[in-house]
């Protein structure tokens, strides 16, 4: 079953509250027939109190004080004005005994009225009598309506009491295990988790917490060891590199090396080349990641974008390409590190160039819902669609490509990240790509 | 010129000494910060060329005791760590340049010689070639009193060049020179080539001479 995703505390609540609408609706079901049983019950034993007094009084009073033995008719009635009860004693024919208690119609002043009637039979002075005592239906419909009444509003306090008690109950509850959840809401790196214990008496909730604290303190470890080793790893690579390319240097500086050897060197010298780059690069994305770098300087993108235009221009004369503008005059000043900055658009520009045979590549700054968006896009050779998802992905190799984008696209994403950018991309085969950045601060 | 070279990778420091000693550099070497503090306090010297990672002594506290001692010397700050408050904290001190680790030679040399020629208002800031002449501080090209219209890239590569006359400047150190930082790792040696034959191209609106030399496979030369 597709049951919708709930908090705890909401599930809580709901149960709650269903098996109170379930409970609710059986004594609602139930009430009518137990109030009806109650009310039975008490009127009959009413009728049987009744019953013992006029037995009491016949006692003493004898029967003719109710019944004229010289009245044709041997019997008494009496009714109250509103014909709610009757009692009446009547000489039966027979010996018969009687003692039961039943509904019945009587006839009263030509209106025909609904009782609960006792009838029992009396011995009295040799002769058999019937005592009726009744109490109409009416009243004690009157009666059970009031009790009714009663009860649903009885049950209707109980349960908005206990419901809100509850409710209230489990937010007491659960609310450490909220603040574990808000917790973990609020981590986006290891190094920013609150590592201030929950206040709980519950058990497992501080054991959860424990746990998890102690899980983030792990990750944490683990992250801090990868920065520092790829910090220190790169800086002690550097060295080492520094002296075979001063050597090489000296070896090129003698000018009687043949050129045969030469070009080895100069390959070398290449491919050295690249490997410190890749350090350098390593370098950087891992000092941002220890947060080296200070966010603190205000930068106008429009300016910055100028900057690196004159840097790469170039680049673009070379290829016989167009850079185009599309710069809105109004954005305001970002906060960041110009210098990351720099590198950032100067790595997406440079990358377009790097990717575009012919055309242009555009330059745009616009407002964008609050946002200040800035676009980069090209006419080159596109990136396919299978691996644009790895295209900010270190060292990912691309099968179908002769180079991969290396680390320049990576480092531009720790640099958004860092700088709390948003970067995507589009790409289409052939086309074109677009690199769009959207600045949330 | 008198330099120390301060730098505890010894393999380093020899190669960057044999290197400035073809240049007619007189060079000591310190391997530790405490040999440093002993040499500065004795010699004079013009450069000090100072790896500020050393591992007995804090590098920039190497600047401070070298300015008491050796107030005329001119501080290349070497690191391998690149951080940018190091190098903030160096120039504050009274360095005068700054190079990461790894540096080619040529460069380091480059940055030497323009410090010299900054600090000691060389004879003539203007080199001449032919009708040209090449103004290495106001940074232009003239012939005959005609400015020479370049691109800022295409004056810092001529530059070096010819700062680097008569030798065989390779495609990287010239990609290095110009873009720092930034250059590529698949560097894009094309677009060195794309600027000398703008370059060629302008000057020969002058006059015939090729000045840029093509070495096969390797590179470019300015011939004087």
């Amino acid at each position: 079953m597709d049951l919708p995703k709930l908090k705890l505390k909401s599930k809580l609540a709901l149960f709650n509250a269903l098996s109170k609408v379930f409970i609710v609706t059986t004594l609602l079901l139930l009430v009518p027939w137990i109030v009806s049983e109650i009310t039975i019950r008490d009127t009959d034993d009413l009728l049987i109190r009744k019953l013992d007094q006029v037995i009491e009084l016949v006692d003493s009073l004898g029967i003719d004080a109710y019944i004229n033995m010289d009245n044709e008719i041997k019997a008494f009635g009496s009714y109250n004005i509103l014909k709610e009860e009757f009692i009446s004693i009547e000489q039966l024919e027979r010996d018969t005994l009687i003692d039961i208690i039943q509904y019945s119609q009587r006839i009263i002043d030509g209106e025909l009225v609904e009782y609960r009637v006792l009838s029992y039979s009396i011995k009295e002075s040799g002769n058999q009598y019937l005592i009726e005592i009744g109490r109409s239906i009416s009243t004690i419909a009157r009666f059970e309506q009031n009790l009714k009444q009663f009860a649903f509003l009885f049950l209707l306090l109980i349960i908005i009491i206990t419901l809100i008690a509850d409710i209230a109950f489990i937010q007491y509850l659960l609310n450490p295990f909220e603040q574990i959840v808000k917790k973990l809401k609020n981590t986006r790196h290891p190094s920013s988790f609150d590592y201030t214990p929950v206040k709980t008496k519950t058990i497992d909730f501080a054991y959860l917490d424990e746990t998890i604290h102690s899980l983030m303190y792990k990750i944490e470890d683990a992250f801090t060891n990868e920065r520092e080793y790829i910090s220190n790893i790169s800086h002690e690579l550097l060295t080492p590199i520094s002296i075979i390319q001063s050597k090489l240097d000296n070896i090129i500086a003698d000018k009687t090396l043949p050129d045969a050897e030469l070009l080895k060197i100069m390959d070398s010298k290449h491919t050295l080349g690249r490997l410190t780059k890749m350090v350098r690069t390593l370098l950087m994305m891992s000092r941002i990641e220890n947060e080296e770098y200070l966010l603190t300087e205000k930068v106008e993108l429009n300016e910055l974008i100028k900057n690196v235009a004159e840097e790469i221009e170039d680049k673009i004369h070379a290829k016989n390409l167009e850079l185009k503008f599309d710069l809105n005059k109004s954005i305001p000043a970002i906060n960041g590190n110009e210098n990351l900055l720099f590198i950032l658009i100067y790595n997406l520009v440079n990358n377009a160039i790097r990717y575009t045979q012919q055309g242009h590549i555009q330059i745009e700054t616009a407002i964008a819902d609050n946002q200040i968006v800035l676009r980069i896009s090209d006419t080159g050779i596109g990136i396919r669609a299978e691996n644009l998802p790895y295209l900010f992905s270190r060292f990912k190799n691309f099968s179908n490509h002769k180079d991969s984008f290396g680390l320049g696209l990576a480092l531009a994403k720790k640099i958004c990240d860092y700088h709390k950018i948003n970067i995507s991309v589009e790409s289409e085969l052939e086309k074109g790509t677009c690199f769009t950045l959207e600045f949330k601060n | 010129m008198r330099v120390l070279i301060v730098e505890d990778e010894k393999g380093l420091a020899t190669e960057i000494k044999e290197f400035l000693e073809k240049e007619e550099y007189n060079c000591d070497l310190a391997i530790t910060g405490n040999e440093a503090s002993e040499l500065i306090a004795v010699n004079p010297y013009d450069f000090i060329l100072l790896d500020i990672g050393l591992p007995d002594y804090n590098g920039l506290d190497l600047i401070k005791e070298a300015k008491e001692y050796n107030s005329e010397a001119y501080f290349i700050i070497i690191t391998a760590r690149g951080e940018l408050e190091d190098k903030i904290k160096g120039f504050d001190l009274g360095a005068d340049d700054y190079l990461a680790k790894p540096f080619s030679l040529l460069e380091l040399l480059s940055r030497v010689q323009a410090i010299t020629r900054r600090k000691f208002g060389q004879q003539s800031s203007i080199i001449h070639f032919g009708n040209f002449s090449l103004d290495t501080i106001k940074k232009y090209l003239e012939y005959e009193g005609q400015p020479v219209d370049l691109t800022k890239k295409e004056y810092k590569l001529l530059s070096y060049l010819i700062l680097n006359k008569n030798r065989v400047l390779d495609r990287l150190q010239l990609t290095e020179h110009i873009w720092g930082e930034f250059y590529e790792d698949d560097y894009d040696s094309n677009y060195i080539d794309v600027h000398i034959k703008n370059i060629r191209k302008k000057l020969a609106e002058y006059d015939e001479n090729n000045w840029i030399k093509t070495i096969r496979g390797i590179g470019y030369k300015f011939e004087i």
